[in-house]
């Protein structure tokens, strides 16, 4: 991230360090940090959203590490057998089923291949969207905008349609320019075109809120800047690569932030395109294998460790990515 | 970014006025327009499909016919989806649970995101992150502690147990909140202090001020802010099928879906009809504040 | 602040003390018993929905009819996300229904839940279940207590296309090694076509290959079970099975996500020359477009002559234990599962009755059934009557075996011996 720093001596008023830690500009922007303190009023805002918080959210969470603790099936959920404190148990049994590294290695790999082609395929279009013709690029966003609003259950249904073995578009066109072999292929069979099936929806469905929230970023660049880098000489890519990026940080960080945190929560894609997880498990990702343990098997205790250790990784990875985004001068 | 003025009230632009940096690549526009539009191709052909299987006949689809038209088009598909029993009941449901969840979702956050914004307090940086980190649970995992937390809160109060839209509505705020907080967090901010001293040299308390003059000011963004509430209830099926375990009645519209997710044997045509009718409420929200949405998102993270 | 931070140390302190163990239900019988009012009903929706729904419909009418103020509320649930919808139910029972038909297999878990009312004296104040097939009602029995009444049976056997086997001078199978043989043929004169379409998710059909085989599922030791799919037998029958999803007879590639249902579908749709269906599948069977061109016979079994055990499979209704109605409720399993309307779903669907004399009433004059009943009365086999089996099923150990073996992610023995380790970890789970 080094080569983003910021070329300051083109870029008058790029200076990118905000929040917390910047120093205050004479813009409008202090507001919060120059508030007198009034001891109880922001608690008296927050108090709402925080009792909902705490009670739907923060409930659920102590009851999920705590259940993760205990034995607990069917039997005991209906008081039919005693319940049991087993401790780490549920843990140790998941670090000893190679099952549990395979999902875990399946997870990781699939989520960080939508993340990235999400924000691949995002940010490259709200470039290209900046130099579109109006209509152009209205009907990029509004194509865009559709694939976002399509709802994961009916996304899903129609790339398997679409990628359906015998009844599919793309089969029945791979056949007719001749290639025979796709006659009745079943995009699902093997384990990573399966991934790539449902990690194709997902990109295209998640990929919007990526160009939206980049493009509006760039939009509010202001154009001064780069009209005088321009003046001063500085190429196209010099412009995008010191000017640009280093003020779309801020935006690049937070839809980075929430592609991880989505990307790793996939569940309906996976849950329909593959049928529950894909031939002999193969498909499966933690989300799916923990819900599957918890409610199909109803060995609740060993579904709720398997949420635990989900939301920790998603904790430890995001802090990771703060963590060295802290070390580059950008904070929360 | 603070270097830049960037209210979302008033000079952001919108996905149609943008101004055109790069005008002087023009001959490299052409080409940019042209990757454009067959990207915009490939991004909308599911979509075409979607509605063009909607409209084949049955026969035409169980043939297998893969034409990408088709001479006979049928409402004979939405007939069937509609035929389910209580259709308009399952859509009537739907709506209900997405609009009070868009609508209380939006006015806790909003109070919180006031909070967050315009006051400096000693765990404000914490309870952001806690914000974060609780969008990071997955929520499928959180169905058992949440199963039984509402068949308890359902014997207080019968509105909100299992079996009941209240159930639905109250797990969907809760998940809504924390992204919808870092969502206005930034259209908050945007409101110049000096507003906020002048009503209050007016005399208007704190809360007066929030309610009368930073809400209306903030209101078109806060709306357009409300869509991801409003998608993330809509679309889910996870707790309509868990929650809404007997009572019917109470079943959402994804569920009338799955109704034609047979075992073996789907029917598309259905399928597809219903995913039109699903999405187009969602696509019409979308449109309608699409350019309050932009601006948004901009502002959203620079808050 | 202070008061917040006070309010914060209150709630915390709320929530420790309410909550130090998870939570648990009471499936305690419910003391209401209503007469007039909604009775909820759970049956399982069906690949060709109308006709069951038809009958259901007429049953709902009569007893509407004859039960002023009760009205009957039928759900249709997908079979495949069943285990889901019954543990909500059984874990809230407010929301629980009061009825619901469900698999045998099941049964055993769902006893263990509390789930289940006991009928028992129902079924003994019911004229007609004298006439009940003794073997099949005692797949309802726990410790002595019915807690479901059989509403049809299910057992497999073997569909095949006449024309097919005629055009290519092929006798019907008389041996399970002539199932494959004949498969194989089929396919290498019509490579279009699946030489019997079994699934590698459809761990019903594979069964008789199991015990035909001398191999078993599980056998009981004291009070638990321990798998015996990593025996030789057992080895055998998986082996034998597995060798139809090949390329030769029914590509892994087509066939591996295959479930019970799907199979059937392939040889409705004309694209397959052999299935091992069930006895609810052959009325779908001969509405399709090869209604004139097929026969079924019973599963073959290692050697000519004999017949693969099957599995006996089936369905009960039952009445939920948190049932507000449950008179009412008990009465309305008594309507559906009469022989009244047994018959009637035999008509429209199929299923073979539970009632001895209208088994035999159906067999006398419908000669389709001849090869159903054959397989019941040359024996059948179960799954472990045990609450760990629905885990077992749950969890894919089956169908995650045969799945593995035929993509050649892992040979017989690795699979086989998995599944065991599987199994008896659910087992041992008690």
């Amino acid at each position: 991230m080094t080569a983003l720093a910021p070329l300051q001596a083109e870029s008058p008023r790029g200076n990118n360090s905000t929040r917390p830690s910047g120093t205050p500009t004479a813009d409008s922007r202090p507001v919060r940090r120059s508030k007198v303190k009034r001891g109880l009023e922001p608690w008296l805002y927050l108090a709402p959203a925080f009792i909902v918080l705490i009670a739907l959210l923060g409930y659920p969470i102590f009851q999920l590490i705590n259940v993760s603790l205990y034995d607990y099936r069917q039997a005991q959920v209906s008081g039919k057998a005693p319940l049991r404190f087993t401790g780490l148990e549920n843990y140790q049994k998941l670090f000893a089923d190679p099952q549990f590294w395979t999902v875990l290695g399946n997870t990781v790999m699939f989520a960080a291949a939508c993340v990235v082609l999400t924000l691949l395929v995002g940010s490259t279009l709200a470039v290209l969207a900046t130099r579109l013709r109006p209509w152009v690029r209205s009907t990029l966003f509004i194509v865009s905008l559709g694939a976002w609003a399509t709802p994961a259950v009916t996304g899903s249904a129609v790339w398997l349609f679409l990628f359906d073995p015998t009844l599919g578009l793309v089969n029945k066109t791979l056949v007719s320019i001749g290639l025979t072999q796709f006659a009745g292929h079943s995009w699902t069979y093997d384990k990573w075109s399966g991934f790539g099936l449902v990690a194709s929806e997902v990109v295209w469905c998640s990929f919007p809120f990526v160009l939206v929230t980049v493009y509006a970023g760039i939009q509010a660049i202001s154009t001064e800047v780069i009209e005088a880098a321009r003046i001063d000489g500085a190429t196209m890519p010099r412009i995008a690569r010191s000017i640009m990026l280093p003020m779309l940080r801020p935006i690049v960080i937070v839809v980075t932030i929430q592609s991880i945190i989505w990307n790793f929560k996939i569940f309906s894609q996976i849950y329909i395109m593959t049928n529950g997880g894909g031939i002999a498990g193969q498909n499966l990702v933690l989300n799916v294998y923990g819900y599957q343990q918890a409610f199909a098997a109803s060995l609740y205790g060993l579904g709720s460790a398997l949420g635990v250790i989900m939301t920790a990784l998603l904790m430890a990875i995001t802090l990771v990515y703060l963590r060295i985004l802290k070390r580059t001068g950008e904070a929360l | 970014m603070s270097a830049i003025n960037v209210s979302p009230r008033t000079n952001a632009p919108s996905a149609a006025d943008a101004p055109q940096k790069f005008r002087r690549n023009g001959r490299r526009r052409f080409g940019a327009d042209a990757a454009a539009l067959a990207i915009a191709v490939v991004v909308a052909f599911p979509l075409f499909w979607m509605v063009l299987s909607a409209l084949k006949p049955k026969t035409a689809l169980d043939a297998g016919d893969a034409a990408p038209f088709t001479l006979e088009p049928s409402l004979e598909s939405f007939g069937r989806v509609l035929a389910v029993n209580n259709f308009g009941q399952y859509f009537l449901n739907s709506v209900i649970v997405a609009l009070a969840v868009v609508v209380i979702s939006t006015i806790l956050a909003f109070l919180a995101a006031v909070a967050l914004t315009r006051y400096n307090f000693k765990m404000r940086t914490k309870l952001l992150i806690i914000i974060l980190v609780s969008q990071m649970v997955p929520v499928e995992a959180l169905t058992i502690p949440l199963f039984f937390l509402l068949r308890n809160a359902g014997e207080a109060i019968p509105l909100v147990g299992l079996n009941q839209l209240g159930s639905l509505v109250l797990v969907h705020v809760g998940f809504s909140i924390p992204f919808a907080i870092w969502m206005l967090r930034g259209f908050v901010a945007a409101v110049p202090v000096e507003i906020e001293e002048a009503a209050r040299l007016d005399g208007a308390s704190s809360f007066r001020f929030v309610r009368s003059i930073l809400f209306p000011l903030v209101a078109p963004g806060v709306v357009a802010c409300s869509v991801f509430s409003f998608i993330s209830t809509w679309n889910d099926f996870l707790f309509a099928k868990t929650f809404i375990i007997s009572a019917q009645e109470n079943q959402t519209l994804p569920m009338a879906l799955l109704t034609f997710f047979k075992p073996d044997q789907n029917d598309w045509g259905a399928i597809m009809a219903g995913s039109v009718i699903m999405t187009i409420p969602v696509l019409i929200f979308f449109i309608a504040v699409q350019r309050k949405l932009v601006s948004g998102l901009a502002g959203a993270v620079k808050g | 602040m202070k008061i917040a931070r006070t309010a914060a140390a209150v709630a915390l302190a709320a929530l420790a003390l309410t909550s130090c163990a998870p939570p648990t239900s009471d499936n305690a019988v419910s003391s209401s018993d209503e007469q007039t009012g909604t009775v909820r009903v759970w049956l399982f929706s069906e690949v060709n929905q109308d006709p069951k729904s038809a009958v259901v419909k007429e049953a709902v009418a009569e007893f509407e009819a004859a039960h002023s103020g009760a009205k009957i509320d039928v759900q249709y649930i997908p079979v495949d996300s069943r285990a889901e919808r019954f543990k909500a139910a059984f874990n809230d029972p407010s929301s629980a229904p009061d009825v619901a038909e469900f698999g045998n297999t099941d049964l055993a878990s769902y006893v263990a839940s509390g789930g289940l009312a006991n009928v028992t004296e129902d079924i003994k104040a019911w004229d007609e279940a004298r006439d009940l097939d003794s073997k099949i009602l005692a797949t309802t029995e726990i410790d002595g207590k019915n807690y479901g009444v059989p509403w049809f049976v299910g057992v497999r056997a073997l569909y095949y296309r006449t024309d097919l086997l005629q055009q290519l001078g092929l006798e019907v199978p008389k041996t399970l090694a002539d199932v494959e043989t004949v498969a194989r043929a089929v396919r290498t004169a019509n490579p279009g076509m699946l030489g019997i379409s079994v699934g590698g998710a459809a761990q019903f059909s594979a069964m008789p290959y199991l015990w035909a085989n001398g191999g078993s599922i599980a056998t009981r030791e004291g009070d638990t079970f321990v798998s015996g799919l990593d025996s030789t037998e057992s080895r055998e029958g998986v082996a034998a099975y597995t060798r139809l999803l090949k390329d030769d007879i029914c590509p892994a590639q087509t066939c591996a996500e295959f479930g019970g249902n799907a199979s059937v579908q392939q040889f409705i749709a004309g694209k397959s020359a052999m299935t091992i269906g069930g006895d609810f599948n052959y009325k779908a069977v001969a509405a399709s477009a090869v209604k004139d061109k097929f026969a079924v016979v019973a599963v073959p079994g290692k050697t000519a002559g004999s017949v693969a055990p099957a599995f006996a499979g089936g369905n009960n209704l039952g009445v939920f234990n948190s049932s507000t109605h449950r008179t009412l409720a008990a009465d309305f399993v008594k309507l559906l599962a009469s022989k009244k309307y047994q018959q009637k779903m035999f008509d429209s669907m199929g299923n073979l009755p539970t009632f001895s004399d209208v088994q035999k009433d159906v067999a006398a004059s419908n000669a389709q059934v001849a090869p159903f009943i054959q397989t019941l009365g040359a024996g059948t086999n179960f799954v472990p009557v045990t609450e760990s089996w629905s885990t077992i099923d749950a969890q894919g150990v089956f169908t995650g075996m045969y799945q593995k073996i035929v993509t050649g992610k892992a040979d017989v023995n690795t699979a086989t011996s998995e599944a065991a380790d599987a199994m008896n970890k659910a087992f041992g789970a008690k």
